[in-house]
């Protein structure tokens, strides 16, 4: 049987002006994550807060996510001391589908790097070639810049405002690749839906697949209560869809399938 | 010590039902609990053909409970007969299938489907009372009349035992609970979810992309407990109580107030294990406090004079 985890707080490190990196003990997540599932994480509100895994340490057994302020829940869970008591659910969802990679061009904006962190990493074990860029608004904005240079063979970064890396955006970056860097790659992207949607273009131009992670408002995280649902296409008919589970046919869908 | 309850011509391993629309058909929650004690499931709201419900977001968090606006989202009853009903059966527990339709004719059309297959359904739910959509439900669930005609109508086509699921958004439910009684229901459910909204306020916009939703949890409670009181002390039938249960305390309060089984929801979405933690309590509250049988304390409410 599955079940509901209590996790510790053993670490929480702000990243930037409004996100942090949280370190749990919970030797089981810590052993079944998997780059692109996700948690749900319990604060003093009605429900879970649904966060990607950043990382795991199955030797420690530790688990990492990046937490983002967008409501009360989420600032809370933000606030947490070390030592304190979580209830988690997971690890939830499918996750990327590294297994037959040849190479990996990752693709984040904002606190979407979190969850690619862990596939970096994961890619990097099994020895796949990466390429990763993170596009932010300004470097205050900025995280996991060095972690994820360290993990990647080819690093590129953006900002907005272009007080860091590359003026512009992820499109800039990904503009500058050329055939050869980016011919039989698998394409993940990890972030707003309007730059998940324009990499996606991008890649089933070049005739490249790509992977999305989708977000939605959650209520169970495990597939029965139908809140989250996203729009998908159904099989062999491109103009009619059907409304997939975000949390538990998600969060992770092949951009060709999903309906912007 | 045994939770098992008797209502009507069936008994239940315990008070405790999984409320339609909260566990889809089971396979989910199979994951984490067992069913061996539950006392039955309800399947997700079914359509006579599939819904894909409301576009947009479909849920806000709200003061102890939240708000849903799914639609009755459902692979319709034809999918559900093939693909899901054995699943449901094979869980060893009441199975209870739940439909909603957008006329009586729909009711109809989907309870001679259900006929066919009566060896495999306990029950039956009337969903007179999603607020989710625009016709049926709740349209005919907001009048006496017509919740008479159609339990009526349903009734003179099966001998599945039938449940009325009625809507707290009425100005009298023991009207309706009535309605529901004389029309030959074997028992009602009160309460579904009461009609609500959530505001963003810089947008200005409701949350709910369908504006409103149903809110759950419990901060419906006290309402759904008036309600099954209301409902039980007018009724001659059972009522399976509903509405922000969270624990076995809540469950004992719903007991007391006449209802005969309890279905839970909203709790099984915060916690997966919610329905096992409340039997393992109700287990222990039992047996400390001596009591041969939960039925024991259904109706037991001693009200003021006032």
């Amino acid at each position: 049987m599955k079940k509901e985890h209590r996790a510790e707080l053993i670490d929480n490190k702000s990243m930037n002006s409004d996100s942090s990196l949280l370190v749990f003990r919970c030797p089981e997540i810590a052993e079944e994550s998997r780059p692109g599932q996700f948690v749900n994480v319990s604060c003093s509100k009605f429900l879970k807060r649904p966060f990607g895994v950043n990382d795991t340490d199955s030797i420690n057994g530790t688990f990492s996510i990046g937490v983002r302020e967008v409501g009360e829940g989420s600032a809370e869970i933000r606030s947490l001391e070390p030592g304190a008591l979580v209830d988690v659910l997971g690890p939830l969802g499918n996750y990327f589908p590294l297994e037959n990679a040849k190479k990996l061009i990752m693709v984040g904006g904002g606190t979407g790097v979190y969850p690619l962190h862990f596939a970096l990493k994961e890619a990097r074990k099994a020895n796949v070639q990466t390429i990763y860029i993170c596009g932010f608004r300004c470097v205050s904005d900025s995280c996991l810049v060095d972690e994820c240079e360290a993990f990647s063979d080819r690093f590129m970064i953006t900002s907005d405002t272009g007080d860091v890396g590359i003026r512009g955006t992820v499109m800039d970056a990904l503009y500058r690749l050329n055939e050869n860097e980016y011919n039989d790659a698998t394409v993940l992207s990890v972030g707003p839906e309007i730059m998940m949607k324009n990499v996606s273009q991008w890649a089933e131009n070049i005739g490249l697949d790509c992977f999305v992670s989708l977000e939605r408002r959650m209520a169970c995280g495990i597939g029965m209560c139908l809140v989250c649902t996203c729009k998908i296409k159904t099989k062999n008919h491109d103009d009619l869809y059907e409304n997939k589970r975000c949390c538990a046919d998600g969060p992770i869908f092949n951009s060709r399938e999903v309906v912007w | 010590m045994s939770l098992r309850m008797s209502v009507g011509t069936l008994t239940f391993e315990s008070p405790i039902i999984l409320a339609s629309g909260t566990c889809n058909f089971g396979r989910e929650l199979s994951e984490y609990i067992s069913f061996s004690r539950i006392g039955g499931i309800c399947s997700k709201g079914l359509t006579l053909s599939p819904r894909l419900g409301n576009p947009g977001c479909r849920v806000a968090e709200t003061p102890s409970g939240m708000l849903n606006s799914v639609g009755l989202q459902n692979p319709g009853i034809d999918y559900f007969l093939q693909n899901d009903l054995d699943f449901m059966s094979s869980l060893s527990t009441r199975v209870i299938v739940n439909v909603a339709g957008h006329d009586p004719d729909d009711y109809v059309r989907m309870t001679e489907r259900l006929n066919d297959h009566s060896d495999q359904i306990d029950i039956l739910e009337l969903n007179l009372s999603c607020p989710n959509v625009k016709e049926g439900c709740m349209i005919i669930g907001s009048s006496p009349k017509e919740i008479f005609n159609l339990v009526a109508l349903v009734r003179s086509i099966t001998s599945i035992p039938l449940w009325v699921k009625l809507t707290p958004n009425v100005t009298s439910i023991a009207d309706t609970a009535l309605a529901a009684q004389e029309g030959g229901a074997d028992a009602v459910v009160a309460i579904n979810t009461l009609l609500g909204m959530a505001i963003d306020i810089r947008s200005a916009r409701p949350i709910l992309q369908n504006n409103t939703g149903g809110l759950s949890g419990p901060a419906i409670k006290p309402i759904a407990l008036r309600m099954v009181n209301e409902c039980s002390r007018v009724l001659s039938i059972p009522v399976v109580g509903c509405g922000g249960i969270m624990n076995y305390k809540d469950v004992l309060e719903f007991l007391i107030a006449g209802a005969s089984l309890v279905e839970i929801g909203t709790a099984t979405m915060v916690h997966p294990t919610t329905p096992e933690c409340i039997i393992n309590d109700l287990e222990k509250y039992t047996a400390e406090n001596h009591i041969e049988s939960l039925s024991d304390i259904v109706g037991t409410l001693k009200l003021w004079g006032v």
